[in-house]
Order: structure tokens, then C-alpha cells, then sequence
């Protein structure tokens, strides 16, 4: 027993019923706070680390036949919420004609524009950017070979319909990235002129807001 | 495809949203609540026994914890105990079972009211019942009638707000317990008390039928199950942490209460020294406050602690007399729909869309128990009246009485589901089993008989029983409410020409197809139907 101020006594039972009496709290509620995952959770736990080994660096990739400015924003979205390092690549393709220092001012004048924009992105999303403008004589093994460089996680390529199935809707370049290339490829194709919905009748059921006057 | 999807009229469902600390601090605020009121009881009547008492109630406590966390997590319906009984035993056994619920939640409206009133009186003494009881009687009374309105306008505690109050008083509770023991905790004090002060054996079986009331509201949980996300791997682990903290909790209290030495002094009427369990027999003021007494006599905290536990325990009870109105307009909705009741209850208000009938009727009733329990306080007439016919019972005791008397009766139906569904359906999934089963073979199909559940059983059983013998109040008006109950029960049964003492047809197989697709754990939905493909199959090879 231990004399305490104010007349107050600790026994050593006391202080042992103190001590089980807290465990034993702490360890109901750290067991019933942990319960087993069921399969579902498993896979959603899966997908989630999937998507962190995804992102880790992230190259968005622009030529004149790649058309990514729409993906750009998401590709800034998803670097800011997992952190990523972001690069945006312009290609410009130098066709076997010309001689590798060949000038090509009207297509850096375009890569200029596209990583402008891009850079804009960025900036407004509160996040870092690099950009790079690389001549090649094939857009596809410039690309891989950057991807390679980077350690890139994920290619984020754009492309876009004009209104007319030809086939597929990516360009020939794309598919053969997709093919090759050992990272992740995320490609959105640009909806906006699709004619899918265009001049569809209402579903039944739905009524049209009454006019506003 | 759009069209025929849109011109589906969909069910609407609960949402599974409840995660497992909702759930746990949806039981924890109605049986985390009743240590407050149980403590002081307890010690009044069983008083160096009182830890004894509270042990063999948390014996039989933790066999129906267990009961209910295996038909919870089966059967995650919102139904709780009425609906288990329905399923294992029948309509008119459901019905009494959900009866007997329906008791003990609207005599939690009024006994969780009144200590509500009785902490509130820690701090200001204008509540005390026993200087003011007019006052407290119009408190207590404001109480119920505020909380009517509340739920009537639609207006419930939200689960965040619970699981606020629930961590705060678990921690709470658990730095007065390891403070208590800590600085103040004597074990020659509690060997001496128990042995001089230990009771007569009536006592006893008074302070244990009472213990039982502190571990009164598992149903919440089961009540919560269809809301509640995977309930079945979820509700085992919620229900048995429940169980756990709640008997640590009551036994940890009594030994505490009877090895205290107080911090200050405590003076009898003679002005000799008194132990700190000696404040609470004959003193009703006292039963009703507790806990906030014992914090207020821990060396140090209790400084600190007599400003704040009587606000907690205010909060806590009051919750937990509100999930008594909230609780028995549920029951009564979902025995409405099960035609154990009429459809009278199921009618909501046009406006706010809540079961305005059963919650007018309910909180009517607690008004009117309320009243009962109140009179001797209010006219000294009836406290003669009262001690001739009753013994002297106070308000306090009625209302445990009942308490008491309702959770016996609807736990001891709950305990004898737990093992006709065991045999009657033995296909559905049980992710969590009570221990310790007998294989048997019923009807051709493998199944078990749950040892302690019928252990529990026989342990529920003798407590009804204690509770008859020892409450003069309970033994009759707990039964008359059941007498009635059956009585109504026939009028309308025979109004609807439903069978009475058989059940009318139920497709419990679909039922429980629909349960466990909405529930979050499809791997159970593809259990149950590989068991009952390869039990028809069986069948057709025995035929």
C-alpha cells in the first residue's frame, strides 16, 4: 500500500485491476474496429493500390495526330490527388525527307500552344509541371523511349472523332503505343462529336421541365 | 432498356449506412445508459452481495448477448426479438414476445425520463424527487412529452451524435473505473463488506433480478441490423464488444462501490462514518444518481468529475429513454405488418411522415406509468395505500419492476427462438455460432442444439421467476400487461379471421433470400442456396 497526499491510499490490486480493466477496453474496441475484409472489400483494396502503383509519374503525350488537351485537366486532377510527377510531351514527328536539324516552325509553334495550355492546367490545379518538346522520326518509339526515361507509371493519350466511323476511333500511332508500351495507357477519346444521342426521342416516363416565363 | 428499368416500381429499402461504431454506440446508448440507473438498485437491495448479483445477471447477460448475435447476424432484420420469435415459434409466440419488448420500451421511456430528471438534480437541486417531487414529476412528464413531439416531427438524435456520446462516456467511465481502483479501491474494505453486509437469500434474488436491467437493450443493435453494412460479419463483432464492455463496466462499478474508500468522509444521520454502498439503501434520491455520486468520491477526478458525469449520464439516459419512443413505435410498425397488431399503427403522419399513432400511444402509456410510479411522492394517501398493497415500493422500483419483468419475459422467447430455429431452419447461414453445440440429426437434416442457450435459458428463467417473487408490483401488473396483450391480440385476430393460435402462411425462404442480398455479403446468399439445393436434393434421393 502506498501513502498517498490527502489521506489518500494506492494498493497494488487496485493498481492491477486498474491496469486489466484498461486493456481490456482498448483491446475489445481495437478488435471490434478491425474486422475481416470480405471479398469484395479485398478487390476494392486491390484496385485502390493498383491505382497508387498507377500514378506515381504520369506523362501526357501531344502531336499533331494526339490530341490530349481534354485529357490534360483530368491527367492534372489525378496528379494532384495522388501526388504524381506530370510531364507533357510534344512529339514532333521529322519525316525521313528532311534532315534531322530540319526547322519545322508551324508544328513548334503548335507544341508551344498545346504545353501553354497545359502548363495553364497545371498551374490552376495547384500542382508542378515539366514539359518537353522532342523531334523523332517515329512518334511511337519517341514516346516509349521517354516512357522508358520517366519510369512513367501512366501514358495519358487524347484523341478524337470527327462525327464518321472509320473502323476504330484511334489513330494507328496510339494503338501501336498501347501496344508496346509497359506502362499503364490511359486513352480518352473525345466524345463531343459523337452523334449517339443526338436527336434521340425522350424516354418514356420522363417529363420535360415546364417552360420557365 | 431505360424504359422498362424506369417503369419498375422499386421497393424503397433501408440504407445500409451504420458502420461498426455506429452500431456499437447505437446499443452502447441504451445499454450503456442503464448501469446509471441499475447501480444504485442493485447495491440498495443485494448490498455486500451486489457484485455477486451483478455477476450471475452478467452471466445470464452474456448467454443472451450471445443468443442475439448469432439470430442478428442470421437474421439482419429490423424486427429484432419479435421478429426471431416469430420465425422460430410462431405468430401468437411473436406477438408475446414483441408484447413483452413493447413493455420494456415504453418503461424505458419513463424510467430513463425520471433519472434523467434525478442526475439532472446532481446539479441543481430544485429537481431533487424528494424535496421537490411536483417539480420532478413535471420534468420527468416534459420529458416524454418533448421527446413525442420530437420523434413525431421527425426529429431523432442522429448516429454521429451517438457515437459522439457513446466514445465520450466509454472513456469517461473508463478513468473513473482505473482512477476508482487507482486511489481509492480497498480489497479488505470489499472482503469485509461482503462478508458482514452480505444479504438475506430474498435480497439476492431481488438484487439479481434487478442487475438484470443494466444489461437491458441488445435489441437495439438487432433493431439497427438491417441498416447496419455486413451485418453478419460486422453485428458479431459490434454485439460482442457490446457484451464485454458492458460487464466489465458493471462488475468493475460494484466491487468498485463496495471497496471504496470515499474521498470525503461520509456522514450518517447519527453522525458516525458510513461506507459509500450505505448512501443508497432507502434513499431514492440516491438509487437514481449513482454513478455520479461514486465519480464524484474518487480521490482527485472526482473534482473534476462531479461537474461533468451528471451532464453525461443526463445525456446518456435521455438518449436512451428517447430510443425507447423511437424503439416501440418501430416494434409496433413492423408487428403491424406482420398482422400481430393493427394496421392502425402503421398509419404516419401526412405531413411528417412518422408513425404518429404508435408514438402518441407509447409515450401515453409512459405518461401514465409515470403517474403510477409518481403518486406515492405526489399524495402521502397513496404512499399508505402503496406500502399496504405493494411493500412500500418506491417509483424507482416500480419502473424496474416492469423493466425487469418485460426483458425476463421477451429474453426467455428470445432464447427458445434461438434453438427452434436452430432445428426448423437449419439452411440459413450462421457466420457467428454460440459455443458449445450438440450435433443432432432433425428431420433428416444435420443440425445442433446450443448449449448455452438453453444454460441461458434456465438462467433468464430463474431471473422472470426472482422477479415475480421479489416485486410485488411486477408480479401483477408485468403479467396483466401480458393478459391484455393476448386479449386484444384475439379481438383482432378474429376481426382479420387469422388464425390465432397458428400462424398464418409465411415464405420465410424468400424472405431470407431478400435479407441476405440486400446485406453486403453475397458469399452468405451463395451458402444459403447451395444448402438448400443440396438438401432438396437429399429429400428427392430419399424419396
Amino acid at each position: 500500500m502506498i501513502q498517498l497526499g490527502g489521506g489518500v491510499q494506492a494498493t497494488v490490486v487496485g493498481a492491477a485491476a486498474a491496469v486489466v480493466i484498461a486493456s481490456l477496453i482498448a483491446l475489445t474496441f481495437w478488435w471490434m474496429l478491425h474486422p475481416p475484409a470480405s471479398f469484395v472489400e479485398k478487390q476494392a483494396k486491390e484496385a485502390e493500390s493498383e491505382l497508387e502503383r498507377m500514378v506515381g509519374s504520369i506523362v501526357v503525350v501531344f502531336t499533331p495526330e494526339i490530341a490530349s488537351s481534354h485529357m490534360m485537366a483530368l491527367a492534372a486532377k489525378l496528379a494532384r490527388g495522388e501526388r504524381s510527377d506530370l510531364l507533357a510531351l510534344y512529339v514532333v514527328e521529322l519525316p525521313y525527307t528532311l534532315p534531322p536539324d530540319a526547322e519545322m516552325p508551324q508544328e513548334e509553334r503548335s507544341a508551344l500552344d498545346a504545353l501553354g495550355a497545359a502548363e495553364t492546367i497545371a498551374k490552376n490545379n495547384g500542382i508542378s509541371i515539366r514539359t518537353e518538346i522532342i523531334k523523332a522520326r517515329s512518334t511511337k518509339q519517341a514516346v516509349l523511349d521517354i516512357a522508358k526515361r520517366e519510369r512513367a507509371n501512366l501514358l495519358v493519350l487524347g484523341d478524337y472523332r470527327e462525327g464518321k466511323y472509320l473502323g476504330s476511333p484511334l489513330s494507328r500511332t496510339i494503338e501501336e503505343i498501347a501496344a508496346d508500351a509497359k506502362c499503364d495507357v490511359l486513352i480518352g477519346v473525345e466524345g463531343k462529336h459523337g452523334t449517339l444521342l443526338v436527336g434521340e426521342p425522350e424516354t418514356e416516363g420522363e417529363v420535360s421541365p415546364p417552360p420557365a416565363f | 432498356m431505360a424504359a422498362a428499368h424506369a417503369g419498375e416500381a422499386r421497393r424503397p429499402e433501408l440504407r445500409r449506412a451504420v458502420t461498426p461504431w455506429g452500431s456499437f454506440a447505437w446499443g452502447y446508448s441504451d445499454v450503456g445508459a442503464d448501469i446509471f440507473v441499475g447501480l444504485g438498485l442493485v447495491l440498495a437491495a443485494a448490498a455486500g452481495a451486489s457484485n455477486v448479483a451483478f455477476l450471475f445477471a452478467g452471466i445470464v447477460y452474456v448467454c443472451i448477448g450471445l443468443a442475439y448475435t448469432e439470430l442478428a447476424a442470421a437474421y439482419p432484420f429490423a424486427g429484432g426479438g419479435s421478429y426471431f420469435v416469430l420465425r422460430g415459434l410462431g405468430d401468437i409466440f411473436g406477438f408475446i414476445a414483441g408484447w413483452a419488448v413493447l413493455l420494456d420500451f415504453t418503461i424505458d421511456i419513463t424510467l430513463f425520463a425520471w433519472s434523467c430528471v434525478d442526475y439532472s438534480g446532481q446539479l441543481a437541486p430544485v429537481l431533487v424527487g424528494s424535496v421537490h417531487p411536483w417539480i420532478h414529476f413535471f420534468a420527468a412528464l416534459g420529458l416524454i412529452v418533448g421527446l413525442c413531439a420530437l420523434n413525431v416531427v421527425g426529429v431523432r438524435e442522429s448516429t454521429a451524435f451517438n457515437g459522439v456520446v457513446s466514445a465520450l462516456d466509454v472513456v469517461s467511465e473508463t478513468t473513473i473505473l482505473c482512477l476508482g481502483f487507482l486511489f481509492a479501491f480497498r480489497p479488505d474494505l470489499l472482503v469485509h463488506n461482503m462478508t458482514v453486509s452480505w444479504p438475506t437469500p430474498y435480497q439476492l434474488m431481488l438484487g439479481t433480478s434487478l442487475a438484470i436491467i443494466s444489461f437491458v437493450g441488445l435489441e437495439s443493435i438487432s433493431q439497427a441490423a438491417q441498416e447496419t453494412y455486413r451485418p453478419s460479419s460486422i453485428i458479431p463483432r459490434t454485439s460482442t464488444a457490446l457484451i464485454l464492455t458492458i460487464l466489465i463496466f458493471a462488475l468493475s462499478y460494484s466491487n468498485l462501490a463496495l471497496g471504496m474508500q470515499p474521498w470525503h468522509p461520509i456522514l450518517g444521520a447519527h453522525g458516525h462514518h458510513l461506507q459509500f454502498w450505505q448512501i443508497f439503501p432507502g434513499n431514492a434520491d440516491n438509487q437514481g444518481k449513482a454513478v455520479a455520486l461514486l465519480a464524484a468520491q474518487v480521490p482527485y477526478w472526482g473534482a473534476v468529475a462531479a461537474l461533468y458525469v451528471p451532464v453525461l449520464g443526463a445525456i446518456l439516459v435521455l438518449i436512451s429513454s428517447n430510443s425507447g419512443v423511437f424503439g416501440s413505435s418501430r416494434i409496433a410498425y413492423a408487428m403491424s405488418r406482420s398482422n400481430l397488431l393493427p394496421s392502425l399503427f402503421q398509419r404516419v403522419h401526412p405531413r411528417f411522415r412518422t408513425p404518429v399513432v404508435s408514438l402518441v400511444a407509447f409515450c401515453g402509456l409512459a405518461a401514465i406509468t409515470l403517474i403510477f410510479a409518481a403518486l406515492p411522492s405526489l399524495f402521502p394517501g397513496a404512499m399508505h395505500f402503496y406500502a399496504r398493497v405493494f411493500h412500500g415500493e418506491s417509483g424507482l422500483d416500480f419502473l424496474a419492476d416492469l423493466y425487469a419483468f418485460g426483458a425476463a419475459t421477451s429474453y426467455s422467447f428470445v432464447f427458445l427462438a434461438l434453438i427452434a430455429l436452430r432445428l426448423v431452419d437449419p439452411h440459413s447461414p450462421r457466420k457467428f455460432k454460440i459455443p458449445l453445440n450438440i450435433p443432432i440429426r432433425f428431420r433428416s437434416e444435420q443440425t445442433s442444439i446450443p448449449v448455452l442457450g438453453i444454460v441461458g435459458f434456465i438462467g433468464i428463467f430463474s431471473i422472470l421467476v426472482f422477479t415475480l417473487m421479489t416485486h410485488p408490483i411486477g408480479r401483477v401488473a408485468g403479467p396483466a400487461w401480458l393478459v391484455v396483450g393476448v386479449i386484444l391480440y384475439f379481438i383482432y385476430r378474429k376481426h382479420r379471421k387469422l388464425p390465432f393460435l397458428h400462424s398464418q402462411p409465411h415464405d420465410w425462404r424468400q424472405d431470407q433470400e431478400e435479407i441476405l442480398r440486400t446485406s453486403g455479403d453475397l458469399e452468405l446468399l451463395d451458402q444459403y442456396h447451395a444448402a438448400l439445393k443440396a438438401a432438396d436434393e437429399r429429400k428427392a434421393t430419399n424419396a
